[in-house]
C-alpha cells in the first residue's frame, strides 16, 4: 500500500484523479438515492402553493436572516413534539427552495408557528419584541412596517420556482402582482382572486392592519401565518415508511 | 525508496526527501491507528446491520432491529402519555371543582401550568399572565367574558375573534372613523367614561361631562350597560374599575372610541389537547386566586 | 505590485480589469430595480480602483529576466496582509453579534446591522476572508518551495487573490444589504457563485501548472492537502450552488433542490467546507511551517498517508449528521453517524502527527510563541474533532443539535485549530517574506497568544456551559411528567453566558489587534540580511540548481 502511494505521489494528475475518486462516494451514495427512494418524500394530495405575498415574506424571511436564530424543524423527539406540535415531515417542505430547517435555535422552532398567534401580535412582535416579550433578545424590524413591497417581479420569481418543480400555473404568474395586492386587502375585488386560485383556506387579511398600502410587514406576516399549513399531513398519524 | 538516514533523536529512519529543509521519518503507523480504524468500522458494521442503513436502489435495508425513528418517538410519547395518566385521567374526569380540592392534583397544576403557559400564551399575556396593552391581565377579577371556569375554558377553546367558527365574536364599533359621532361627542363621552372609574378630568367642563353621559346612554349603554359595568355575553369592557386593555389617558380612549378595538385571541383547540385546556383553566384560576 | 508584472501582463491586467468594469456597469444597468444594481456599482468601482492602479504603474520598470530564479513572492505578502484585515473585521463583527444576543438594541435601529444579517457577515468574513485569504497565501508561498518551482506567471496569482476578495466583498456587503441565499456557509448569490467557480478554476490551474515544473520528484504532504482543499471545495461549491435565478437583472436566485434533497446537499455541502476548507487547508499549512519552524521531520510518513486518506475518504460521508432525527430518511443519519465515528482515527492521527514531529523540539515550544500557536492549534485540533465525532452520535446529538453547544465547538475549532494555526504560520513567514530577523517584538507575539489562549478558553468554556443548560432545560420533565421550562426560560438563563463569551471573543479580538500592530511594525523595520544562512530564508534556495536527491 505504502509502495503504490509512494508513485502515486510522484503522477499531479494521478493525485488530482485519486482525490475526486476518493471524495465523490460519499455524497453519491447519500444524496443520490434520496431523489429515486420513493418512502423519502411523503404523499401529501391537496397541499397548497405559497401565495405570490407568502414567497415575498420567505424572501423576507431569508433576507433578515431569520433562519440564523430559528429552526423549522421539529425533531422526532418527545420533548419536541410536546412543546411545539408534531414532528416535521420530509412533504412540508418540498416547496421550500431553498429550504429554512435552521441550525441553531436562538429563539424558537418555528415549523407550527403559522395560526398560532395572530395578525396583530406578530406586527407588534417584529416591530419591537419587547414590547410584547420583555424578555426577548430578538431584533426589532420596525422598518419592515415602513418599507413598501415590492410586487412588480412577483410573475418573475414565481416562473422561476415553476422552474425549479414547483407547479405555478400560468394564471397564477401572469396575477401574482394583484394577488399579492389582494390578499392583504380583504375588502377588494383582488381578494377573490388570490382565493379563487390559491384555494378556500388562503388567509386573506390586511395583516399590518393597514388596508391599501403593501408592506413588508404584511408579506411577511402572511409567510409566518402559513408556515406549517401548506398541507396538515404530519397531524395524520403517519404510516411512516411504507 | 531513497537513501535514507537515520533521525539522532527518535532514532527512526527517514524516507530520505527533502522539501526545502523538511524531512519525514518512516516510522511504522502505531498500532492503536490500526488498532482504531478496526474498533470504530466494526462498530460501524455492527450499527449497519441493525438500523436502517444502506441505499438500495429504490429502497434502504431497514436494519435486523427494524427500527425506525418515528415509531420510536411515537411509542415514547405513547408510554410518557400513560405514565402520566395517574393524574390526567382524574383531571379529565373531574369537575373543576373538584380538581381544585385536591392538593395533589393541584400541584400537578402548578408544576405543568407555567411552561404550557409560557410557551403558548404569554407571547400575548406575559409570563406570570398580568396581561400587556391590548392583552388581558388574566389574574384579575375583571373579565370581558366573565370569570367562571366555563367562560374560560369556553375562551381557550374557540378563542377571540379567531378563525374558530365556533369563536367568541366582539366588536367595538368604530365611532368617529365610520362618522357616527362627532369629534366633540367623542371627547364628551371619553371624559364621561374617565368619571366612571373616577380618573380626573380636571380639563373637562360639568357641562361636557353631562354632554357626555346623554352620548353615553345613546350609543354604548346598549352594550356596555346603563351603569357602563359592560355586558360578559358579548365581551364588552366594564369601564368602572380602571382595568383598560388599551390605556385608560385621554388620548388612548379617544383613539379606542374613534377607531374601535377588536382583539384577536387564538384558537387552541386544534393546537392543544383537552386536558391541557383544562390544566390552563385552574392554571388562570389558581394564579387570580393567589392575587386575591 | 505591479512593478513585478510584465508589459505583456499589465496589458493582460487592463484587459480583465475593464472587461470587469464592463460587467459590473451591466449589472448596475439592469439590476437598477434591484440591491443588484448596487453589486454591480461595487464591482465596477472595484474594477476601476483596479485600473487606476495598473496605469498609475503602468510604466515602471519591467521585472528583469533573473526573476525566474527568485520565488514570486508578491501575492503572498499582500494576501497575508489582506488576510489580517480580514480577521480584525471579522472578530469584530463576531464580537458584535456576541453582544447583540446580550442587549439587541445594539443594532442601533439600523436594518442593515441586525443580528440576522451580520451574522454572516462574520462566517463569511473569517473563514472565507482571514481562513481563505491566509490558505491562499501560504498555499502560493509551501508550493513554491516544495516543488522548486516559481508560479507559471506573475498575473494569475493575483488575479486569484484580488478575483478572491472581490467574492468576499460582494458577498458580505450583500448580506447586508439583504441579499442572501439563506444557504449557510453559501450565503453569496448566483452571480457571486459564478465568479467564484472562475477564480478557483484559475487557482486550480496555477497549482497544476506549478506542480508540472516541479523539481522535486515527489509530491509533499502539505501540496495533497491544499489540492484536496481546491478540488473538494470546487466540486461542494458547484453542486451546492445549483440554482436558477428570477431574471439576469435580480440578484435572487432559487436554488434547485428543495425540502429534504436540499437539505442533505446543504449539509453535505456544510460539513465539507469545515472537512476541506477549515481542516485539509490548515493541514496543508500545519505540514509546512511546522516541521521547518521546529527544525524537525515530521514523524511519519506513512502515518500522512493514512491520515490524508482516511480524512479525504470519510468526511465525505459524515454531514448528515447534522441532520439526525429530522425529515431526512434515518439511513442516511446511520451513515452519518458511523463514518463521523471512524473519521475521529484519521483527525486524531494527524493531530498525534504533528504533536510526536515537536519530539526533539520541545524547548523551541517553550521559548517560541510562534511554535507554541501550532502546537496548541494541533491540541485544539484533536479536541474539535473529538467533540465533533462525540456530537454526531445521534443521543448526543439530541441533546446537542440547535444549542450554543454547536457554537462552542465551532469555535473551539474555528479558534483554536484555524486562527492559531494561521497565526503561527504567519508568524513564521512574515520574517521569511520580508526578509528581517524575526518579528519585530517576540514579545507582542507572546501577548497575542496569551489573549488568543485566554479568549478561546473563556468562549469556549462558556458555550459548553449555555449549550448544555440549554439543551437540558428543553428537555427536563417536573415530577409530573410534563416540560418544565417554557423556551423563554432558556432565554433568560443564557444571559450570563453570553456576556463571558462577549468577553472572550473581545479578548480574541484585542490580540489580533497586537498581532497587525507587529506585523506593520515588522514590515517597516528595515531589512536585516546580513550573516543568515541560505536556509533561514526558504526563499532564498535557488530554483534552477537542482539539489540532487540521493537515489533518484
Ligand atoms: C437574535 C435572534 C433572533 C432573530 C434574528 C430573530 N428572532 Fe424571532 N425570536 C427570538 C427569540 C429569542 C424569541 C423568543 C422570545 C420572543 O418571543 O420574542 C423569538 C420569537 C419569535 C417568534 C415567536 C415564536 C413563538 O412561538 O413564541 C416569532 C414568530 C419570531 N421570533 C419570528 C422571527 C422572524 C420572522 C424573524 C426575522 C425577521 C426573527 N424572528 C428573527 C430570536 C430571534
Ligand atoms: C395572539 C395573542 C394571544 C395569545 C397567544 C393568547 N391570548 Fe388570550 N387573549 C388575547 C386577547 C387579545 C384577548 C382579549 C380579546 C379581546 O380584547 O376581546 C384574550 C383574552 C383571553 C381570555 C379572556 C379574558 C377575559 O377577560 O374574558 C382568556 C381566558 C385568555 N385569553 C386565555 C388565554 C390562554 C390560556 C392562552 C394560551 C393557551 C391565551 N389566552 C393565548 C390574546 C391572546
Ligand atoms: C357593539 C357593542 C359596543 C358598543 C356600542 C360600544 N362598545 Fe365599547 N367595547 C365593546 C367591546 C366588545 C369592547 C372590548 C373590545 C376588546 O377588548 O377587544 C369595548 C371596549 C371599550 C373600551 C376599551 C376598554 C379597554 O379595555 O381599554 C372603551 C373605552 C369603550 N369600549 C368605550 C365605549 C364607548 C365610550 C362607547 C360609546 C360611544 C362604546 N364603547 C360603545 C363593545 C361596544
Ligand atoms: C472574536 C472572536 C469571535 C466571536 C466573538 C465570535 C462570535 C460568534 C457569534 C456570536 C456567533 C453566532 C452564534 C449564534 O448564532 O448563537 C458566531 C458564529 C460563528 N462563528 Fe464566530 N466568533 C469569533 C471568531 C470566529 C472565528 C475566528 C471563526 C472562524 C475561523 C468563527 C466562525 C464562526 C462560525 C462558522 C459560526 C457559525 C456557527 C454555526 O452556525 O453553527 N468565529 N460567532
Ligand atoms: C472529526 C471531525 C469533526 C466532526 C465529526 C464534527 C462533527 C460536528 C457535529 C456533529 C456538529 C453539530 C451539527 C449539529 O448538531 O448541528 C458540527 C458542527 C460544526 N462543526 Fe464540526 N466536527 C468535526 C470537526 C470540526 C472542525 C475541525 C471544525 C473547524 C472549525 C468544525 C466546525 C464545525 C462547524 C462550523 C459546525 C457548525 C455547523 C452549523 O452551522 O450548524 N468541526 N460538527
Ligand atoms: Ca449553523
Ligand atoms: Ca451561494
Ligand atoms: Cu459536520
Amino acid at each position: 500500500m505504502f509502495g503504490l502511494h509512494y508513485r502515486l505521489e510522484t503522477k499531479a494528475m494521478g493525485l488530482v484523479l485519486a482525490i475526486i475518486g476518493v471524495s465523490s462516494i460519499g455524497g453519491l451514495v447519500e444524496i443520490a438515492p434520496l431523489f429515486t427512494i420513493h418512502q423519502t418524500v411523503e404523499e401529501a394530495p391537496g397541499m397548497r402553493l405559497y401565495t405570490p405575498l407568502e414567497i415575498a415574506g420567505r424572501n423576507i424571511y431569508m433576507r433578515e436572516g431569520c433562519y440564523a436564530c430559528h429552526s423549522q424543524m421539529i425533531r422526532t423527539l418527545r420533548d419536541e413534539v410536546e412543546r411545539y406540535g408534531p414532528y416535521s415531515l420530509a412533504v412540508e417542505s418540498k416547496y421550500d427552495h431553498p429550504m429554512l430547517w435552521g441550525s441553531k435555535r436562538t429563539g424558537p422552532d418555528l415549523a407550527r408557528i403559522g395560526g398560532k398567534y395572530s395578525d396583530e401580535w406578530h406586527v407588534r412582535h417584529l416591530n419591537n419584541p419587547r414590547d410584547v416579550v420583555p424578555e426577548s433578545i430578538m431584533p426589532a424590524y420596525d422598518f419592515l412596517s415602513r418599507t413598501e413591497l415590492r410586487k412588480d417581479d412577483l410573475g418573475e420569481h414565481l416562473a422561476a420556482l415553476r422552474k425549479v418543480g414547483v407547479p405555478y400555473t400560468d394564471e397564477m404568474i401572469a396575477n401574482a402582482s394583484s394577488d399579492a395586492y389582494g390578499q392583504a386587502a380583504p375588502d377588494t375585488p383582488y381578494a377573490e382572486g388570490v382565493v379563487k386560485r390559491y384555494g378556500a383556506a388562503t388567509n386573506v387579511a390586511s395583516f399590518d392592519g393597514k388596508s391599501g398600502e403593501l408592506t413588508e410587514m404584511d408579506a411577511l406576516v402572511a409567510y409566518l401565518q402559513i408556515v406549517g399549513r401548506l398541507t396538515d399531513a404530519a397531524y395524520k398519524p403517519v404510516a411512516s415508511a411504507e | 525508496m531513497g537513501v535514507s538516514e537515520r533521525d539522532p533523536y527518535t532514532g527512526h529512519q527517514t524516507t530520505g526527501h527533502e522539501w526545502n529543509g523538511i524531512k519525514e521519518l518512516n516510522t511504522p503507523v502505531p498500532r492503536p491507528v490500526y488498532f482504531f480504524l478496526i474498533v470504530t468500522a466494526s462498530f460501524g458494521f455492527v450499527y449497519w446491520l441493525l438500523m436502517p442503513s444502506w441505499p438500495l436502489g429504490t429502497t434502504y435495508f431497514k436494519g435486523l432491529l427494524g427500527s425506525d425513528q418515528r415509531a420510536v418517538v411515537q411509542q415514547s410519547l405513547q408510554e410518557a402519555k400513560l405514565e402520566r395518566a395517574q393524574w390526567t385521567d382524574r383531571i379529565a374526569r373531574e369537575s373543576i371543582a373538584q380538581v381544585q380540592t385536591d392538593p395533589r392534583l393541584m400541584q400537578v397544576v402548578r408544576e405543568t401550568g407555567p411552561s404550557l403557559f409560557g410557551d403558548n400564551c404569554a407571547a400575548c399575556h406575559g409570563r406570570d399572565a398580568r396581561g400587556n396593552r391590548g392583552f388581558p391581565d388574566l389574574t384579575a377579577d375583571s373579565w370581558l367574558w366573565g370569570g367562571t371556569p366555563e367562560a374560560i375554558a369556553e375562551t381557550i377553546r374557540v378563542g377571540i375573534n379567531s378563525t374558530h367558527p365556533d369563536s367568541r365574536t366582539s366588536q367595538m364599533p368604530a365611532f368617529g372613523r365610520d362618522g357616527v359621532l362627532a369629534r366633540k361627542d367623542i371627547d364628551n363621552v371619553v371624559a364621561y367614561v374617565r368619571t366612571l372609574s373616577d380618573l380626573p378630568t380636571a380639563d373637562a367642563s360639568p357641562e361636557a361631562i353631562a354632554a357626555g353621559k346623554s352620548v353615553f346612554a345613546a350609543n354604548c349603554a346598549a352594550c356596555h350597560g346603563e351603569d357602563g359595568k359592560g355586558n360578559t355575553e358579548m365581551g364588552s369592557r366594564n369601564l368602572t374599575n380602571r382595568s383598560f386593555l388599551y390605556g385608560s389617558d385621554t388620548s388612548s380612549l379617544v383613539t379606542t372610541v374613534f377607531n374601535g378595538r377588536q382583539g384577536h385571541m387564538p384558537t387552541w383547540e386544534h393546537r392543544l389537547s383537552a386536558l391541557d385546556r383544562k390544566i390552563l383553566t385552574l392554571y388562570l384560576l389558581d394564579l387570580r386566586a393567589a392575587r386575591r | 505590485m505591479i512593478g513585478q508584472l510584465t508589459r505583456n501582463e499589465r496589458q493582460g491586467a487592463l484587459l480583465i480589469l475593464i472587461a470587469l468594469a464592463i460587467l459590473g456597469l451591466a449589472m448596475a444597468a439592469v439590476g437598477r430595480d434591484d440591491p443588484l444594481g448596487g453589486q454591480g456599482a461595487l464591482v465596477m468601482v472595484a474594477a476601476l480602483a483596479g485600473l487606476f492602479g495598473v496605469i498609475s504603474r503602468y510604466y515602471a520598470p519591467e521585472p528583469g529576466p533573473d526573476r525566474v530564479s527568485r520565488y514570486y513572492d508578491e501575492p503572498s505578502k499582500v494576501g497575508i496582509i489582506i488576510a489580517m484585515g480580514w480577521v480584525v473585521f471579522g472578530l469584530f463583527i463576531g464580537d458584535w453579534v456576541a453582544w447583540l444576543l446580550v442587549d439587541p438594541n445594539l443594532t442601533f435601529h439600523a436594518a442593515w446591522s441586525s443580528f440576522g444579517r451580520i451574522r454572516p457577515v462574520h462566517t463569511t468574513s473569517v473563514i472565507f476572508g482571514f481562513g481563505g485569504n491566509a490558505l491562499i497565501a501560504t498555499s502560493f508561498y509551501v508550493m513554491q518551495r516544495t516543488s522548486r518551482a516559481r508560479l507559471p506567471d506573475q498575473l494569475s496569482p493575483l488575479f486569484v487573490l484580488f478575483g478572491y476578495n472581490l467574492f468576499c466583498v460582494l458577498a458580505v456587503a450583500g448580506y447586508m444589504m439583504g441579499i442572501t441565499q439563506s444557504k449557510e456557509y453559501a450565503e453569496p448569490e448566483w452571480y457571486a457563485d459564478i465568479w467564484l467557480v472562475v477564480v478557483w478554476i484559475t487557482y486550480f490551474v496555477i497549482y497544476l501548472r506549478t506542480l508540472a515544473r516541479r523539481k522535486e520528484k515527489h509530491i509533499y504532504v502539505a501540496n495533497w492537502y491544499y489540492l484536496a482543499f481546491i478540488l473538494v471545495v470546487a466540486v461542494l461549491h458547484i453542486v451546492n450552488n445549483l440554482a436558477v435565478p428570477v431574471s439576469f437583472g435580480h440578484a435572487r436566485s432559487y436554488s434547485l433542490f428543495s425540502g429534504v434533497q436540499d437539505a442533505m446537499t446543504e449539509w453535505w455541502y456544510g460539513h465539507n467546507a469545515v472537512a476541506f476548507f477549515l481542516t485539509s487547508g490548515f493541514l496543508g499549512m500545519l505540514y509546512y511551517y511546522l516541521p521547518k519552524v521546529a527544525g524537525r521531520p515530521i514523524f511519519s510518513y506513512r502515518m500522512s498517508i493514512i491520515n490524508f486518506w482516511g480524512i479525504t475518504f470519510f468526511y465525505m460521508w459524515a454531514g448528515s449528521h447534522h441532520l439526525h432525527y429530522t425529515a431526512l430518511p434515518q439511513w442516511v443519519q446511520t451513515l452519518g453517524m458511523t463514518f463521523s465515528l471512524m473519521l475521529l482515527v484519521p483527525s486524531w492521527a494527524s493531530a498525534g502527527n504533528a504533536l510526536l514531529t515537536l519530539n526533539g523540539a520541545w524547548h523551541k515550544v517553550r521559548d517560541d510563541a510562534t511554535l507554541r500557536f501550532m502546537m496548541v492549534a494541533a491540541v485544539f485540533y484533536g479536541l474539535a474533532t473529538f467533540e465533533g465525532s462525540f456530537m454526531a452520535i445521534r443521543p448526543v446529538n439530541s441533546l446537542s443539535h440547535y444549542t450554543d453547544w454547536t457554537i462552542g465547538h465551532v469555535h473551539a475549532g474555528a479558534l483554536g485549530w484555524v486562527a492559531m494555526i494561521t497565526f503561527g504560520s504567519i508568524y513564521a513567514s512574515v520574517p521569511w517574506l520580508w526578509k528581517r530577523d524575526g518579528m519585530f517584538s517576540p514579545r507582542l507575539v507572546e501577548v497575542h497568544f496569551w489573549l488568543a489562549v485566554a479568549g478561546t478558553v473563556i468562549y469556549v468554556m462558556a458555550m459548553w456551559n449555555s449549550g448544555i443548560v440549554q439543551g437540558l432545560m428543553w428537555r427536563t420533565y417536573n415530577d409530573s411528567g410534563t416540560l418544565a421550562y417554557s423556551f423563554v426560560d432558556s432565554v433568560v438563563a443564557m444571559h450570563p453566558y453570553y456576556i463571558a463569551r462577549a468577553i472572550g471573543g473581545l479578548m480574541f479580538l484585542l490580540g489580533s489587534l497586537v498581532g497587525c500592530y507587529n506585523i506593520w511594525l515588522t514590515i517597516r523595520t528595515a531589512p536585516q540580511v546580513a550573516g543568515r544562512t541560505a536556509s533561514e530564508f526558504p526563499d532564498a534556495a535557488p530554483i534552477g540548481a537542482p539539489v540532487l536527491q540521493p537515489g533518484e
